[in-house]
């Protein structure tokens, strides 16, 4: 399916050099079923770069954490591929300033979706994966035990069927043909939805039994392309000591409901703290409720309109509707 | 560190309800705790100096008091601490009283309280650290904001003390609503023969700047450096040349134009002067209803001008001035009673507010002195004044008394019977509210000398027949209905906030309350100064009052102001935001949120970004620290350690 799109974006790539410093994008992992991030600094290496249901990542996250602050070497820039999802990441670090515009070279691929690879892996059962088809709407999935045959809505990643922004809202140059919406914002909400239709008591219990089993690795926190704290998260910090290191369930909620807090207001649904996860705690979930009190108290979606300043990052004594 | 607790009894106040005793206990058990007590009377001279000779004798480096408070007796404790030796920033306060003692009467869950209190004020001093207060300079100039009756008192009673005040009025004349008025009570003297010397004294004090058809723009900086930003109107007149001649006035051919000055009730022309009497007395162009603007062509003032003043083309000028306090005097609107469907809504031209009716009887009001309906301008002679329109009414969102409408129904209607002796007067009121010097005496003259018919009852209806307006309404101590044939009905129409109130609070930081009057520092004990240092209130923008106590509001706002200016110097808070470099990540977050501007960026060698605060500008609210993800802004004082050390003694 993505030769053409391939193709597209290495020519477009190609074009896009001369102005370019370095250009993030994804190529081919260690099998056919992962892609990881590339960064090329010469232009023969462009041909890497690929375009596939696989392209997990949010190049995003080295924007801000990496280059926001470097200055390019004769005003060249950096390119950077995002998915309609990481352009909102994108935008959110530009409403908040922390990136400016002119320093990026946004190339937009529009997309259909990501495969979960766990439920990849699930749907196979113990057999191994040999290789995996993606057509239009069918996933043929060949393992040792024979070839399996899935719609592609059941293998995507939760964030992708209830996506709202399948083309990226900002892009210098776009890769492929823009695409129609899957969800609205209504329907957008259904996994919180459903979440706050338990009691308080099975909410809680369901919050317990998620986060005991986190590891406080601080995945989620790496991964999310607005954590802009780095070393200095108060997770770890002894002063001012918020956290303490015990791997008890109140320090873990504790990070959790922090890290969330943060990004009240700014989470772009990007959904990688979930993904990386070594624990499959579904910790997206609790910055979704977040957004979704956000769009119904303030009208404000993070990362729609570069110009928008977040609710949370001002003040105004004239706010109506809290 | 070695720490005292003092438990206060407050004579019965804490004790009745507090086992006092049993909390001095208690707190000995906390780390560091080396001396706990009770005392009677914990704020009294003896029981400050019990504090102190601990502080000696214990050799104690912080100080809790557990007594009422902190907003009573803060103060007063840290200067104790302060007088034996100790920073005063070293003081804990738990509130056991507001709190504890006065809340409830469950002595055991009541004591068991109290000793966690007090436990969390250790836990936090042992975070304190001593900090010491900046100074700052007083810019000694004073910013007076509207020209009523209590603004000029404020601006005279400061100019008379040497300071250097500005007084800006949005009307294009001072006065405000008293000039309006025809007579005052209880005294009937002639309202602009009292204040009109007033006005002139404004006008030729050397230390006043008038800004007359202005407003303030924006306010920025902190008592004794406020800097503020004042949009001049453009009145299309230049007012150095203006000499207040009138002949535009006269010659002007727009002569329909609705007369604000006279409440609406004759017309004026486009341009010209509101008042005779008017500070200053310069000519301003109305560019609503100016032929120039509306039809693009006429030009005959500027024609008729001997001194070449109208400039058709000027522009809003902002200018910007520096002070060291700001007294508010906006004054107050009416009522708007047309929301009153039963009294017509506002459609019957005979139903006239309190302040039209001033205008009427007004010498120099729209029918020179003379009463007569501004409908046909028959004299009339049956005339209703219905009292509380717009006052103690929920269902108009107006439940508060407006304080002056029972007085003013009285003098308008021994006025009317003085012009017109054949006229019959009848007040409908609720009750009757004169709690003044010689107000009730003057209430009793209009019943019993004038023969005004007072009714205790609301009006039901009001409804126009044959010329007449049937007044229907209640006799409730008659326990009758009761029907006037009237010829004008005058409604006593309340007061409310000021237009653009809300907003101009927010400018200056200060607040107010849910119908838009400003809110005072303390109901009783602060009623001049509000919430935010070197702004001071005055008149009915702070609640409803008649003109005695405006004016002694002016006073009073002036007297704090010059005992402010009386020092050059003055001590800003150290409870102020401060940044960890080292922590700092420059999101720029707190710079965003900083409603008074008081963070900015630093730049360190290398051209790293950090955030730092202007400690003179800061308020100490908190939002930067509430917002900072990295928690690298502390508020001083008010730690993120010193509250996780509270709550973790509480949940302990």
């Amino acid at each position: 399916m993505n030769s053409d799109l391939r193709s597209e974006l290495h020519k477009k790539a190609e074009q896009a050099w001369p102005d370019l410093e370095l250009l993030i994008g994804w190529q081919a992992g260690y099998d056919d079923l992962h892609t990881t991030p590339v960064f090329i600094r010469d232009s023969a290496e462009i041909s890497k770069l690929i375009w596939n249901p696989w392209c997990t990542q949010n190049l995003a996250v080295y924007v801000a954490k990496h280059f926001a602050a470097s200055s390019g070497k004769d005003d060249k820039k950096i390119g950077v591929c995002v998915k309609g999802c990481d352009s909102r990441s994108l935008i959110a670090l530009l409403q908040e300033n922390l990136v400016a515009r002119e320093r990026f070279y946004i190339i937009g691929m529009p997309c259909k979706g990501i495969v979960d690879l766990r439920k990849l892996h699930a749907l196979s059962g113990a057999a191994r994966i040999l290789s995996v088809q993606v057509n239009a709407e069918q996933v043929a999935l060949k393992s040792a035990a024979g070839v399996l045959h899935f719609p592609l809505d059941e293998v995507l990643m939760r964030k992708c069927r209830r996506c709202r922004y399948p083309n990226p809202l900002i892009h210098d140059v776009l890769v492929g043909d823009p695409l129609t919406p899957r969800t609205d914002a209504h329907e957008a909400y259904n996994d919180v939805a459903a979440i706050e239709r338990l009691s308080l008591q099975e909410r809680l219990a369901f919050w317990q039994g998620e986060l005991d089993r986190c590891l406080r690795c601080y995945a989620c926190r790496n991964a999310c392309p607005l954590c802009v704290c780095q070393d200095r998260c108060i997770a770890e910090t002894r002063d001012p000591k918020w956290l303490t290191q015990y791997m008890h369930l109140p320090e873990k909620f504790m990070f959790h409901f922090i890290h969330a807090l943060h990004l009240a207001g700014r989470c772009t649904e990007c959904g990688e703290c979930e993904r990386v996860c070594p624990m499959e705690i579904p910790v997206a979930l609790i910055k979704e409720a977040l957004n979704k009190i956000t769009l119904e108290l303030l009208d404000f979606e993070a990362g729609l309109d570069p110009q928008r300043v977040p609710p949370l990052l001002t003040f105004d004594a004239g706010e109506t509707g809290i | 560190m070695r720490i005292g607790v003092f438990v206060c009894q407050c004579g019965t106040n804490i004790a009745s309800t507090v086992e006092t005793e049993a909390v001095a206990r208690e707190a000995l058990q906390h780390p560091d705790v080396v001396y706990a007590t009770s005392y009677m009377y914990t704020c009294s001279e003896p029981g400050q100096q019990q504090i102190q000779r601990a502080i000696q004798e214990e050799n104690l480096q912080g100080v809790v008091v557990a007594a009422c408070s902190p907003r009573m007796h803060e103060p007063t404790f840290r200067r104790a601490v302060e007088k034996a030796g100790l920073n005063r920033f070293m003081f804990e306060m738990a509130n056991i009283r507001e709190h504890v003692s006065w809340i409830s009467n469950d002595r055991q869950a009541n004591t068991r309280k109290a000793a966690e209190l007090v436990h969390m004020a250790v836990a936090k001093l042992r975070f304190n650290h001593p900090l010491s207060p900046s100074r700052v300079a007083i810019n000694k100039r004073v910013l007076v904001i509207g020209g009523g009756v209590a603004g000029i008192q404020a601006a005279l009673d400061c100019a008379e003390g040497g300071l250097e005040v500005v007084l800006v009025e949005r009307q294009p004349s001072i006065g405000g609503k008293m000039a309006k008025l025809d007579k005052t009570f209880p005294t009937i003297d002639c309202s602009s023969c009292i204040l009109g010397p007033k006005m002139v004294d404004v006008a030729q004090k050397e230390n006043i700047r008038l800004y007359a058809c202005s407003e303030v723009e924006s306010v920025a900086g902190y008592i004794g450096n406020f800097s503020v930003q004042i949009r001049r109107k453009a009145t299309c007149v230049d007012w150095n040349l203006c000499t207040g001649c009138g002949l535009c006035m006269e010659k002007c051919p727009a002569k329909k134009v609705p007369d604000h000055f006279n409440e609406d009730l004759g017309n004026t022309r486009a341009i010209g002067i509101p008042f005779p009497q008017a500070i200053p007395k310069k000519a301003t162009i109305d560019k609503e209803h100016c032929r120039q603007f509306t039809r693009g062509k006429c030009g005959v003032c500027k024609k008729i001008c001997p001194v070449g003043a109208i400039d058709y083309e000027m522009e809003d000028e902002f200018i910007s001035e520096d002070f060291g306090a700001i007294i508010v005097a906006t004054g107050f609107d009416l009522f708007d009673h047309s929301s009153y469907g039963e009294y017509g809504g506002g459609r019957f031209p005979d139903v006239i507010s309190g302040l039209q009716y001033e205008r009427i009887l007004s010498a120099s009001g729209p029918f020179g002195g003379h009463i007569q309906r501004p409908s046909d301008g028959r004299q009339p002679r049956n005339i209703v004044f219905i009292a509380c329109v717009g006052s103690r009414d929920a269902s108009v969102d107006r439940p508060y008394c407006s304080g002056v409408c029972c007085m003013y129904i009285a003098k308008q209607a021994i006025l009317t019977r003085d012009h017109l002796p054949d006229s019959n007067c009848y007040v409908f009121y609720m009750d009757i509210r004169s709690p003044g010097k010689n107000y009730d005496e003057f209430v009793r003259r209009a019943q019993e000398e004038y023969g005004v018919n007072y009714i205790r009852g609301r009006v039901g209806k009001i409804y126009p027949k044959n010329n007449h307006l049937i007044v229907q309404g209640a006799d409730t101590l008659l326990g009758a209905q009761v029907e006037v044939e009237a010829d004008l009905v005058v409604l006593a129409t309340g007061v409310e906030a000021s237009a653009g109130a809300r907003e101009l609070a927010e400018k200056l930081r200060i607040s107010y309350d849910q119908y838009g009057f400003y809110m005072e520092s303390h109901p009783k004990l602060r009623p001049v100064e509000t919430n935010t240092a070197g702004v001071y209130l005055a008149g009915v923008c702070q609640g409803p009052k008649d003109i005695p106590s405006s004016v002694a509001q002016g006073s009073a706002a002036a007297a704090k102001v010059q005992a402010l200016f009386s020092r050059d110097t003055i001590e800003t808070s150290p409870q102020v935001a401060l940044v960890n470099e080292r922590a700092c990540v420059a999101c720029g977050k707190c710079i965003q949120v900083c409603p008074f501007g008081a963070i900015q960026w630093k730049e360190l060698r290398g051209g790293i970004q950090k955030a730092e605060v202007l400690p003179s500008v800061c308020q100490g609210c908190g939002l930067c620290n509430a917002t900072c993800p990295p928690k690298a802004v502390q508020l001083q004082h008010c730690t993120d350690n010193q509250i996780l050390a509270e709550i973790d003694v509480l949940c302990a």
